[in-house]
């Protein structure tokens, strides 16, 4: 502000100087221009209030030192014109000069506005240009205006090969619905995403999911497409992997179903059909004998065998079906009390045991989850075999207990002290009809403890044996524990 | 003596018929036991049609009834004397060689009376057949409209 005053009073002070020296050296009539020169440069460079002042020094200088009668301020009439020109021409300057003063900001003000918005437009041009996204902008000729780092990833293009290039065209793009009607959906709502497939430079395709994104310009018309890109290409691959097993899996399981089905009809007619021959085998051999008459010792014998072979045939049957059945049962698993179980079971097969001296050892039982009349079966199974094994002793123990847990599991066993049996047939002692011992010494079709290891194994546990030959035998199986317990 | 009544036996398997005679005989139950081979025999039967249009009208005083049958089997039997006015009365016992537990609920289901399954071992068959026979024929009193001998 002082300066620009400042500027005005020096400008008016060195014009007049310079006119006071030239007038000294008879040089008449410089003033004016000189004065008007000075009120020239404060109006250009110090403003309109710079030029007022410049222009009231320069009034007075001009009155006091150049017009008639010198050395005072008294004005004649003679000098008014003079006056009025010289303040019109020092008003036209500082007008042209406030013109331009206006122009010259305005002009700063643009730039700097620009320069500004270019440094914003660049950052966010790098900044899209970080992400590993696939984004592009394309005008409504489909002609790439922008196209970033990610872009240049996914597609092996670069940025200037691919600006300026149809998009369509460059990337081999197939829609998935008529182009005109992607078109105008994106015109109607603004955006549209879906899926595409592409071509990458090295020619390999890809899936992509696209999502377009219009924008307008000022006067809402379309101006670009904003094309986002993430390359799909290996979840396809891998839905389609997927559906593939699912249909596979299914027609897996069709294919046991039917196969369960078969098996069903199959045990259906054994449970049906094979029983009846045996039960004419034997039928017919008591009625033979009964015809016949008194029959030597040895015939007796023959038909003996042939109806104790019908009857233990029925037995095998009848085991086998119902092993079999459990294969095919539904298991209908619930958290269950395996001391209840135990009792139940107790209960079943202790009558075999009839006068028998045997001391009984039930340990506490945790709780299980399991389906409960199978479990029932499983501890049936092996108490009557702990019955049947020690029936040599003159005394048997059996203790039911349950083990060192493994984590999430329980371990049930059962141990006797009866016959035991070597170890290097124990993986033996569960297989169907497998059995250790002769028929004349123990009696049994060999079921039992297979029946026990598909029942455990069906609740996704596991049965194993320890055992000594007349030392006794442990059978232990293990069963998922019940939650909460 | 007392009365008997009328035992109907539908069996397909002629030897299972022979044995189950031969074990009624023994209690002179034998006499009054009607044979049907098939499900339709049985029905034609019951119905006084086809060979039995002829016979008397009484309903018999029990059904043995086997499952696996030729042409109409056991349990559309059942269903069809258990859901007619006339003949829903007569007891009807399953006598199969078939311990599936499917046959047995769907037999219950329909109504039936009594459930064997028929034992390999022949005395035991024939205590069975025996006690079936006693009991059916002998002590359970028929509804009224059964067949009775004199």
């Amino acid at each position: 502000m002082l300066q620009r005053y400042g500027l005005a009073v020096l400008s008016v002070g060195l014009a007049l100087s310079a006119a006071l020296f030239l007038e000294s050296y008879h040089f008449r009539n410089v003033e004016v221009p000189l004065l008007l020169f000075a009120v020239a440069v404060s109006a250009w460079y110090g403003g309109r209030g710079a030029a007022a002042l410049a222009l009231a020094l320069s009034f007075l200088s001009f009155d006091f030192f150049f017009t008639e009668p010198l050395h005072t301020l008294y004005i004649t009439a003679a000098d008014i014109p003079y006056f009025i020109a010289f303040a019109s021409f020092a008003s036209l300057i500082t007008w042209f000069s406030t013109v331009r003063r206006r122009v010259e900001l305005d002009l700063r003000q643009a730039r700097e506005r620009l320069e500004r918005e270019v440094a914003e437009r660049t950052q966010q041009a790098s900044l899209l240009n970080l992400t590993h996204d696939t984004i592009f902008v394309r005008d409504m000729n489909d002609v790439i205006t922008y196209w970033n780092r990610g872009a240049q990833e996914l597609y092996g293009w670069p940025a200037e090969e691919a600006v300026g290039k149809r998009a369509a065209e460059l990337l081999h793009t197939e829609f998935p619905s008529p182009v005109e009607d992607i078109r105008a959906e994106l015109l109607r709502s603004g955006r549209w995403d879906g899926e595409l497939e592409k071509t990458r430079a090295d020619g390999t395709r890809i899936t992509v999911s696209s999502r377009w994104s219009l924008r307008r310009d000022e006067r809402r018309q379309p101006a670009a497409i904003l094309e986002t890109n993430n390359d799909i290409t290996e979840r396809k691959r891998r839905e389609r992997e997927i559906g593939a097993l699912n249909e596979e899996l299914a027609k897996r399981t069709a294919d046991l179903e039917a196969i369960n089905k078969e098996l069903e009809a199959f045990a259906y007619s054994i449970s049906h059909d094979l029983r009846a021959p045996l039960r004419h085998m034997a039928g017919f051999t008591e009625l033979l004998q009964k015809n016949i008459g008194p029959l030597s010792e040895k015939s007796q014998r023959y038909i003996g065998i042939i109806m104790e072979s019908a009857k233990r045939m029925g037995e095998l049957i009848d085991d086998l079906l119902s092993f079999s059945r459990i294969g095919r049962a539904e298991t209908h698993k619930t958290v269950v009390s395996l001391e209840e179980i135990v009792q139940e079971a107790l209960s079943e097969a202790r009558p075999d045991a009839g006068a028998r001296n045997i001391v009984w050892k039930v340990g506490d039982l945790p709780a299980s989850y399991g389906d409960p009349s199978m479990l029932r079966l499983v501890f049936v199974n092996l108490i009557s075999n702990a019955i049947k094994f020690t029936r040599t002793r003159p005394e048997a123990h059996i203790e039911i207990g349950s083990a060192a847990e493994k984590p999430g599991q329980v371990v049930i066993f059962v141990r006797d002290n009866g016959v035991g049996f070597d170890m290097k047939y124990a993986n033996k002692l569960f297989g169907v009809f497998q059995r250790l011992h002769s028929t004349d010494a123990f009696e049994g079709t060999g079921i039992g403890l297979a029946t026990v290891q598909r029942i455990v194994h069906r609740h996704g546990g596991s049965v194993w044996a320890e055992g000594l030959v007349n030392q006794g035998a442990t059978f232990f199986f293990s069963l998922a524990k019940s939650q909460g317990a | 003596m007392s009365p008997l009544g009328r035992i109907l036996l539908v069996e397909d398997d002629p030897k299972d018929v022979e044995l189950t005679l031969t074990a009624l005989e023994e209690y002179n139950l034998a006499n009054e036991v009607v044979v049907a081979r098939d499900g339709a025999e049985a029905l034609d039967y019951l119905y006084h049609r086809g060979n039995f249009m002829r016979r008397s009208g009484e309903n018999p005083a029990v059904l043995l009834l086997d499952l696996k049958l030729p042409k109409v089997d056991g349990l559309e039997v059942l269903q069809q004397v258990k859901s007619d006015d006339n003949l829903k009365m007569i007891p009807v016992v399953v006598l199969t060689s078939s311990r599936e537990e499917k046959d047995m609920v769907a037999s219950y289901k329909l109504g039936v009376n009594g459930y064997v399954v028929k034992p390999v071992d022949f005395h035991e068959f024939v205590n069975a057949i025996k006690e079936l026979g006693v009991f059916w024929a002998v002590i359970n009193e028929p509804p009224p409209g059964s067949m009775k001998k004199r």
